[in-house]
């Protein structure tokens, strides 16, 4: 009955979002109020729907009601209830389901917003926004409805996909999803100030920033919980394999990162409105490609549980986003030029563009990276495969080229900079940058790209350090003491500041992506129960292993103790999972993580009599990379929230002091 | 003096991190035996055939762990990395590895990137120079003016400048 309910909901939701699509681009065109707001409550509606045939699937799956085919599909009795969360989104259907359900609520919310600050561009915003609902819910309606029942019921359903079955999946997923869908509300409000011929007046770019960082946020959490998944739960050893479907979200994340810095420009210094258009519609367009590639693109990938045909209806939707944007782009160019000149080549606003090409160019690598086999596949039927090795050699460089710019480019002051300038603010990080290359070549460190690596983290780190450093001194100075002093410098400009809190949380995840990939340490141990190995400084004991059996799984535990430098680490277990029915198997790593390293050991084989092959991993500073996780979180909370009036108000009046004196 | 006594704090810092970071290295590498070490690094660049995407120093595929063992045996019998990498191609095509080879065609998939990157910084050269040029003035018609209508064009730009406030500053970093 509710089944129903939801499933007729679906289409009821795709013509509600139609309409607001239509009329609120109709109404804004031909300026009909009354149009635009009956629009904008027709898509107020979309949520509320969604929430029925949301709440439908839930109630599916809980009560297992096997005669709908995705649940019948994607779980079963024997499933731990609490996945029935995951199986949600296992397949694709439910994944678009949820897609639609997310977007339609931070839609209404981003709506509201729009709808109350910027009257004149709000309907062609909001037009937008509801086309791109439309679409997905058009896809659930007519080729994927999570809710289709099957002709019969069956006793039981073929359960969900063993690698899901884990807590990372709890979170990575719908982070993922929402991330992705979330770019299209900073491109729907940039493209609606364009359409209505205001992108030139600067008055959407706050709400655009605000979302496009809210997007920002949520497209990086989603690719670090992903990386979190990855190495605990499949067993390598690693957290980023340059997967095509990885690529693919980190592409819109690289376009985004470009957009939030470049966008500052815009709200600071009124230029760069035509870039930040451009970046935008390609963040987007990458964003729907992440989404392409996900829910059956025709790269091959460990994450290509759901393939299917529909992917081709996105290519269809990406090249309608470009070939669209760029058509309004072309209509509208005249209304966007910029307020000021570039004041001189060396300034900030050249180094916000450096970076944002840089970040492009990565962007543009991995994106060649990823299609390149399917081109060859296609034009010379080739097989061709470009992994792991060639994203390194290739990306590694640019990355640190950009971490050098992360260091210099917020040192470098607005409009106009001389060279002495710049080399004043800069010698403190960058001696800090070369004393650390120093100190580590005479500590042993020998490689070189480790060690110019590891310098320029150092250098840009430095940076902020210095920064804040000396701003708390000179505020400290004033009599306030030190924490306050720091608190009072942080929150004096909060998207100053927030930036360099996330930058710092830039700084720890690269060094723990260029730690453990130069300096990690692994070996392959045949043991038998009661032996006792060595690596890095760790010693540990095989104490042996149990079986046993569940109704969906088979499972081998295996037991260690472990120390390290003559403490004990206490027991440590490595599981190993066999699915037979997926065919399938999963793996469990023990692991002991501190700031320091991480000791892994991965089970490989199992032999009847007790013998067993292990993996085993010393992974450097591993643990800076999930920690700096809560840095972005904060960073980017700082760098959102509103600035108090107190704190305007006492920038505002030195400023007016001087002017007067002057 | 008082940058350097923020530049010794600075470097204390770095210091610090450097000690994190050694210590971390310290963990030597060297007790991994070399011939080890090298079979890591050419299962790392080697596709396991059936499971698209993962190496086989990750697979725990039976066929991947075939491989290793593979490996394993030619690097004992003293083959190079090469020839390991060419038996692997000989039997499973070139898709066996992990990157496109860098010869014959597929060179385009190595030069792509370092090209566009290189074109990339020549635009960005290019537009910063031309943003940065002062924007041209509206061309002051001076041969079609009247000597009138130049004193009324002058006195009439210096109105306004008299009008504005100096330097009127919106930014303070």
């Amino acid at each position: 009955m509710i089944v129903d309910a939801g499933s007729l909901a679906l289409p009821i939701a795709l013509l509600a979002a139609a309409y607001a699509s239509v009329g609120s681009l109709l109404g804004g065109w031909r300026r009909v109020p009354v149009l635009v707001l009956s629009a904008r409550y027709g898509l107020y509606t979309v949520p509320i729907l969604l929430t029925l045939s949301t709440a439908a699937l839930v109630y599916a799956f809980v009560t297992h009601d096997f005669s709908v085919r995705y649940v019948a599909e994607n779980s079963n009795l024997a499933m731990p209830p609490a996945y029935t969360w995951v199986a949600f989104y296992a397949g694709n259907a439910g994944s678009l389901l949820f897609i639609a359900f997310v977007f339609s609520i931070i839609s209404v919310v981003a709506v509201r917003g729009l709808a109350s600050k910027l009257t004149h561009t709000a309907p062609f915003s909001t037009g937008l926004i509801a086309l791109v609902l439309a679409f997905f819910l058009g896809i659930i309606t007519f080729l994927a409805n999570p809710l289709e029942r099957l002709s019969f019921t069956p006793p039981d359903g073929q359960g969900i996909n063993p690698l899901l079955v884990h807590f990372g999946m709890f979170i990575h997923p719908p982070m993922q999803m929402a991330g992705l869908i979330s770019v299209a509300l900073p491109f729907s409000i940039a493209m609606g100030a364009l359409l209505a011929g205001r992108g030139g007046r600067d008055e959407w770019v706050d709400i655009g920033r605000t979302w496009g960082m809210i997007s920002w946020l949520v497209l990086t959490l989603g690719l670090m919980l992903g990386s979190w998944w990855a190495y605990t739960i499949l067993g390598w050893g690693g957290y980023w394999a340059w997967d095509p479907v990885e690529n693919s979200a980190l592409m819109p994340w690289l376009a985004m990162t470009a957009f939030v810095h470049s966008i500052m420009v815009q709200k600071r210094r009124g230029m760069f409105r035509m870039w930040n258009i451009v970046l935008v519609a390609v963040a987007f367009t990458l964003a729907e490609m992440g989404m392409f590639i996900n829910r059956g693109g025709p790269v091959p990938s460990v994450h290509s549980f759901a393939q299917s045909a529909m992917g081709w209806l996105f290519l269809a939707f990406m090249g309608f986003t470009l070939l669209g944007s760029l058509a309004a782009f072309a209509w509208r160019l005249d209304t966007l030029r910029s307020r000021e000149n570039l004041d001189a080549m060396l300034s900030r606003e050249s180094a916000f563009l450096a970076q944002n090409v840089l970040f492009l160019v990565v962007a543009f690598a991995t994106l060649w990276g990823t299609i390149y086999p399917v081109f060859t596949q296609a034009s010379a039927d080739v097989m061709i495969v470009v992994g792991q090795p060639y994203f390194n050699r290739v990306n590694g460089p640019l990355l640190l080229v950009i971490v050098v710019l992360m260091g210099i480019g917020p040192l470098l002051p607005w409009r106009r900079a001389s060279w002495q300038r710049v080399l004043k603010a800069i010698r403190v990080p960058l001696a800090v940058g070369a004393g650390t290359m120093v100190v580590l070549a005479i500590a042993g460190v020998h490689r070189p790209v480790a060690l110019v690596a590891i310098g320029v983290v150092a250098l840009a780190v430095a940076g902020i350090a210095h920064e804040w450093i000396r701003g708390t001194l000179s505020r400290h100075r004033k009599g306030e003491s030190y924490p306050v002093a720091f608190v009072r410098l942080l929150s004096g400009n909060r998207p100053r500041y927030g930036g360099y809190v996330v930058h710092l949380a830039i700084g720890m995840l690269a060094i723990g992506a260029i730690a453990s990939s130069f300096y990690e340490v692994q070996r392959d141990f045949v043991m038998e129960p009661g032996d006792t190995e060595t690596l890095g400084g760790y010693t540990f004991t095989y104490l042996g292993f149990g079986r046993s059996e569940h109704p969906d799984r088979s499972e081998v535990v295996a037991r260690f103790s472990a120390s390290s430098g003559g403490s004990d680490l206490g027991p440590m277990e490595a599981r190993r999972s066999i699915y037979p029915e997926f065919r399938m198997e999963s793996t469990r790593a023990a692991i002991r993580s501190t700031p320091l390293e991480d000791f892994y050991i991965v089970p490989s084989e199992f032999e009847e009599n007790g013998r067993a092959v292990f993996r085993v991993y010393v992974n450097p500073l591993v643990w800076w990379m999930w920690a700096s996780g809560p840095l972005f979180v904060l960073g980017t909370l700082l760098a959102l929230s509103p600035r108090r009036e107190r704190a305007a108000a006492a920038l505002r009046i030195p400023a007016a002091a001087r002017l007067a004196s002057a | 003096m008082r940058l350097s006594t923020n530049t010794l704090r600075a470097s204390i810092a770095s210091l610090a991190l450097t000690v994190i970071v050694v210590a971390a290295a310290g963990c030597s590498a060297s007790e991994v035996p070399d011939l080890e070490r090298r079979a890591q690094q050419i299962n790392k660049s080697v596709m396991c055939p059936v499971c698209p995407g993962e190496s086989i120093d990750q697979s725990q595929h039976p066929l991947a762990v075939q491989m290793r063992a593979a490996v394993d045996e030619k690097l004992d019998e003293g083959w190079s990395d090469a020839q390991v990498r060419e038996f692997f191609v000989e039997r499973y095509g070139s898709a066996v590895l992990l990157e496109p080879p860098a010869e014959g065609a597929h060179l385009v998939a190595w030069i792509v990137p370092p090209l566009g990157t290189a074109l990339a910084l020549v635009a960005l050269y290019m537009v910063v120079r031309l943003m940065a040029r002062p924007r041209s003035r509206p061309a002051a018609p001076a041969d079609e003016m009247t000597a009138a209508e130049r004193d009324e064009y002058v006195a009439r730009i210096e109105a306004a400048l008299e009008g504005r406030s100096p330097g009127s500053r919106e930014d303070a970093g």
